[in-house]
């Protein structure tokens, strides 16, 4: 008989994120830490016996977030405050703030003085190649950890540390392989539906996740590859929040095989390696994988790897999705599109703002490029 | 055969019924607040412009803002692709379109057999396009249709920096309130647009010839500014404006 997949559930806390968070903590009484960024030492988090969760921004309209931050600022960073100011985040009890961008930066100091909740800053070094940097970034990863322990009269053992490291790697592993098995046969699941599981993951209790997703990954494997010739393409930008563009693509006879968003792989990708110190383990895994421009490795880092990508997944074109006024990515782009253009790989480049629809501008220049490829 | 391309724009349907490769007739009018009901409007107006029937109609191809809501169209396909047809079956040698409409400005580049090799659409605002040069005009007093010709006139085109429509619209009031005459005002706004035009030009990379097309082609001050600045002649056609709906047509002929 055949399985009938458990899509629905990642579904419905990938709509409503926060209901599912109230819910949490009605039932569990769990602490709710709320997060700004995938730079967050979640396993740290999840050692104290406390519910990590990424902040979304969910806010369609912004009232209160203006008052903060100018309207030509990043829309996510003024989601991640209307959603704090506005009260949709009653149940939270502290935030993380990884200083990864200026934007995250700026924000936890508006945060601290407008939202009630405890308030951890994770100290970024700018670059994360250099020996110093790593040395140093294990130490702000100690200190966070100590920082928690205080706050909530907790002691972080590494017993629990070594098992929520094993726990993250568990749901990482799972996660790149429902990328892997979508990437070659690209029928078995939709685009905006893989965009709401790895959604859902964020926010979800990661044992309850661990089983959902070994129970979607064990349906999935069963089905029998179509073999369909789509274009495929590869979403290459900061975030993407909206799953009308899968919808469109996929309406043209193209998929989205691959992204290297901050809302996709940024989250899963790379293991924590079995190492002595825990708090080098944990840094290790953030200096060695895909780095966020903010945290800039230079543009030859980001071409190479996008490179790496366009190759292993076959891609036929890259849409870059960037959220408007992110500057790390606006630096980038010319040298990453004039690479592009010596491999012979087709691309556009969108900005938008996290909140807004699609409009047709935009659309226009989706389909063109589908329609020319 | 014949074939009818719509191309429901943001400010103005256009569309085209094509025999055989010929133009049987071409027709435009303003889209409103309606553009279903704009594009049924026009078909009326069409088939009684050419003397035939809907159903002598074998295929239609919707193109434009507007072609999504265009449900009875055999295909939908993006205004960018029916341009370079369009301006390809007109204008074959032609390389570099630059498309101006009520809401968008986009460059597109064509191989020789007329396929979109690569395009780049601003995205911003309204800066750079036919409204914004909707809303000089009435600045300047001026019908829409003589504000190219005014361009012309100017001598000493004033400094216009902003791209923004609202700002340049502020700036060119305290023009006004210096005593700048209004054609050197008016040639100053058609080179503030050109500039915008040639930097997305220079971002995807110009092969000459170029021509241009939309409604804004009809514009004289906007070609002569943008024949400056790039150094290169551009090439219009009374057609300009139907380059999108003949475009359609063609494709429709096609498959």
């Amino acid at each position: 008989m055949k399985k009938e997949n458990n899509l629905q559930v990642f579904r419905d806390i990938a709509r409503e994120p926060y209901a599912y968070l109230r819910q949490l903590k009605q039932k569990t009484g769990k602490v709710m830490v709320g997060s700004t960024c995938t730079y967050t030492p979640e396993e740290i988090l999840l050692a104290a016996g406390l519910h990590p969760f990424r902040i979304f921004a969910q806010s369609k309209e912004f009232s209160l977030a203006d008052a903060h931050l100018q309207a030509y600022g990043c829309s996510m960073v003024r989601g991640m405050l209307e959603d704090g100011l506005s009260g949709d985040l009653d149940f939270l009890d502290a935030v993380v703030f990884p200083h990864a961008c200026d934007s995250i930066q700026r924000l936890s100091d508006i945060w601290r003085l407008n939202v009630k909740s405890l308030h951890f800053d994770v100290l970024l070094p700018v670059k994360l190649d250099s020996e110093l940097s790593k040395s140093y970034f294990v130490k702000v990863l100690g200190r966070f950890k100590k920082e928690v322990e205080e706050a909530f009269s907790v002691e972080i053992s590494d017993a629990n540390l070594r098992k929520s490291i094993a726990l993250m790697n568990r749901l990482r592993t799972l996660l790149s392989t429902l990328y892997e098995l979508r990437s070659q046969s690209p029928e078995i699941i939709g685009g905006s539906d893989l965009t709401a599981v790895v959604k859902a993951v964020m926010v979800m209790d990661k044992e309850e996740a661990e089983k959902q997703l070994q129970a979607l990954v064990d349906v999935l494997k069963q089905k029998q590859p179509s073999g369909s010739a789509k274009k495929r393409i590869l979403i290459s930008g900061s975030v993407c929040s909206h799953p009308d563009i899968y919808h469109i693509i996929e309406n043209k006879n193209a998929v989205v095989v691959w992204d290297d968003l901050c809302s996709g792989t940024r989250y899963f990708e790379g293991l924590i390696e079995q190492e002595e110190d825990l708090m080098a383990a944990i840094a290790h895994r953030f200096t060695e994988r895909y780095v966020c421009p903010a945290k800039h490795l230079g543009v030859k880092f980001q071409m190479e790897n996008l490179k790496k990508l366009i190759l292993e997944h076959r891609v036929d074109a890259v849409l870059f999705m960037l959220l408007k006024f992110c500057e790390p990515f606006s630096f980038d782009f010319p040298d990453i599109k004039n690479e592009l253009e010596k491999m012979g790989v087709r691309y556009i480049m969108v900005e938008m703002d996290q909140h807004n629809k699609i409009d047709e501008q935009m659309r226009t220049r989706i389909d063109t490029l589908l329609e020319i490829l | 055969m014949i074939t009818l391309g719509l191309d429901i724009g943001s400010l103005t349907a256009k569309g085209v019924l094509l025999k055989e490769g010929q133009i049987l007739v071409k027709h435009l009018i303003p889209v409103g607040y309606n553009s279903k009901k704009a594009a049924l409007l026009l078909m009326d107006e069409l088939f009684e412009k050419a003397k035939i029937k809907q159903t002598d109609v074998q295929k239609t191809v919707a193109t434009g803002y507007g072609r999504n809501n265009i449900d009875f169209a055999d295909k939908t396909v993006s205004e960018i692709i029916c341009h370079g047809r369009g301006i390809h079956f007109l204008l074959p040698e032609i390389r570099t379109i630059i498309d101006i409409g009520g809401q968008d400005s986009k460059v597109i580049i064509l191989d020789d057999k007329g396929n979109v090799a690569n395009f780049v659409m601003n995205d911003k605002c309204a800066a750079g396009t036919g409204r914004f040069l909707d809303v000089m005009a009435r600045a300047m007093e001026t019908e829409i249709q003589y504000f190219g010709e005014l361009a012309l006139r100017g001598k000493n085109p004033s400094k216009i920096s902003s791209v923004c429509t609202v700002f340049a619209e502020s700036e060119i009031i305290s023009l006004v309130a210096k005593g700048e005459n209004r054609e050197d005002i008016t040639s100053g706004i058609h080179l503030s647009i050109a500039r915008r035009i040639v930097s997305m030009v220079k971002r995807v990379g110009m092969k000459p010839p170029v021509a241009m097309s939309g409604g804004v082609a009809l514009n004289v001050g906007v070609i002569d500014a943008l024949q400056k600045l790039l150094e290169t002649p551009v090439i219009t056609t009374p057609l300009a404006q139907y380059g999108g709906a003949l475009g359609a047509a063609l494709l429709a002929e096609e498959k």
